[in-house]
């Protein structure tokens, strides 16, 4: 059955097989295109680089009037993330808007990762270690960053 | 140590969870927009309020229907594309003229920056939209009027039809981002303002809205503001001031619905 957010998916996955953003990846899952499986790379010269961070993103019938559910997988150490893999984001909550696609989603995650947010954080730890040691924050970030290869 | 720090569990979704829960229940007990219904119900609505009376009794004068809409924080877009497109199915050569115009307007917002990709998408909804509802359509004006109200209550078209004209709101606050900039109290930017009050759905209208989208498509409303002001007439305010109106909405506080004229 078609329905606007179907199609609008379905256009949102050409768009990204045709012209796909730097460092991002992802597609429907085989039998649901309303879930699907994504992968940021780690954006060079930051603690991240190198890691392969695989996310979900679920989709209601009301995309793309409302933002999709967006989690990291694969466990990431970071201020805007939280313990359960949720995301931290205004674009994700109060400042969606319906010209967002998934291309879009994807690389405002890639910038949070270079760009934490530490005054709204969802990991408290990781939101001190940013801006008190930042010695041991990337020692941190890089422990997720080999974990990733695992996963 | 526990690497990571759980802060009082995922408060975000908590909210947007609890949010989509009082939406729901509101969207399975109204329609988006309801058939016309005669003025004096909203009588019920106020009984034993006498400055409410009074000021229903006043408005009872001017008008004689009313037409509700869902309270879902879209009903002023809602509300005014119904009434507009109601007007302009009754009137061809205004109705050629707003085609041409939506027609241009994708190209326009593309022009003030936004992404051309997911804008198509809304753009050619819209359109169909205001295909479906040409005065020239089989069946004469009857069939065109209940094409618009099947439409407008069809989640899909008519959540698209909001999602353009907030669209095209945004793009007329970014062009003269200057004169609108005055309007904002606090100190968000317009951009900032954009991006929390008018692009989101479900976010509520204020005056600033209203002006920004008759202004961008030349369309005249006039809001008769029911509260509890002094004075125990109706209130009635023109958009953009001084046009003739072509759209009549009645707010209540939180709330607009469309009016009919005697």
């Amino acid at each position: 059955m078609s329905t606007p957010a179907r199609r609008r998916l379905m256009r949102d996955f050409k768009r990204l097989q045709e012209d796909p953003p730097t460092g991002v990846s992802g597609a429907p899952t085989d039998n649901n295109i309303m879930i699907w499986n994504a992968v940021i790379f780690g954006p060079h010269d930051t603690p991240f680089e190198d890691g392969t961070f695989k996310l979900t993103i679920e989709f209601t019938e009301e995309y793309p009037n409302k933002p999709p559910t967006v989690r990291f997988v694969s466990k990431v150490f970071h201020p805007n993330v939280y313990a359960d893999g949720g995301i931290c984001l205004d674009i994700l909550q109060n400042r969606w808007s319906p010209t967002y696609d998934v291309s879009a989603i994807l690389t405002s995650i890639q910038s949070l990762l270079s760009d934490p947010n530490p005054n709204s954080p969802a990991n408290s730890t990781a939101a001190q270690l940013y801006k008190e040691n930042r010695r041991e924050y990337e020692k941190r970030v890089k422990a997720c960053v080999e974990q990733s290869f695992i996963d | 140590m526990e690497p990571f720090t759980h802060n009082d569990g995922n408060r975000d979704e908590l909210i947007i969870q609890q949010k989509r829960d009082i939406e729901k229940e509101i969207s399975d007990t109204t329609p988006l927009i309801s058939e016309q219904l005669p003025l004096t119900c909203l009588y019920a609505e106020y009984s034993g309020d006498e400055i409410f009376t009074a000021k229903i009794q006043d408005l009872s004068k001017k008008y004689k229907f009313i037409r509700r809409t869902r309270p879902d924080g879209n009903c002023f877009f809602r509300a005014f594309a119904y009434s507009y497109l109601e007007y302009l199915i009754s009137n061809s050569s205004a109705y050629q003229e707003f085609k041409k115009l939506a027609e241009e307007s994708k190209e326009k917002l593309v022009q003030l920056g936004f992404p051309s990709f997911t804008l198509e998408d809304f753009h050619e909804t819209f359109m169909e939209v205001i295909q479906r509802v040409s005065p020239d359509n089989a069946g004469g004006h009857s069939a065109v009027q209940d094409e618009l109200h099947k439409i407008f209550n069809e989640q899909g078209y008519s959540d698209y039809v909001v999602v353009y004209l907030r669209l095209i709101t945004s793009g007329k606050l970014q062009e003269e981002a200057d004169f609108y900039q005055n309007f904002i109290e606090g100190d968000l930017t317009i951009e900032a303002f954009r991006h929390l009050e008018v692009e989101p759905m479900y976010k509520e209208s204020d005056h600033i809205h209203i002006i920004a989208l008759c202004t961008a498509l030349g369309a005249g409303v006039r809001v008769e503001y029911l509260d509890r002001g002094e004075g125990g007439t109706v209130k009635a305010h023109d958009f953009p001031e001084g046009s003739e109106p072509r759209i009549y909405l009645i707010y209540r506080p939180g709330h607009y619905d469309i009016l009919y004229p005697n």
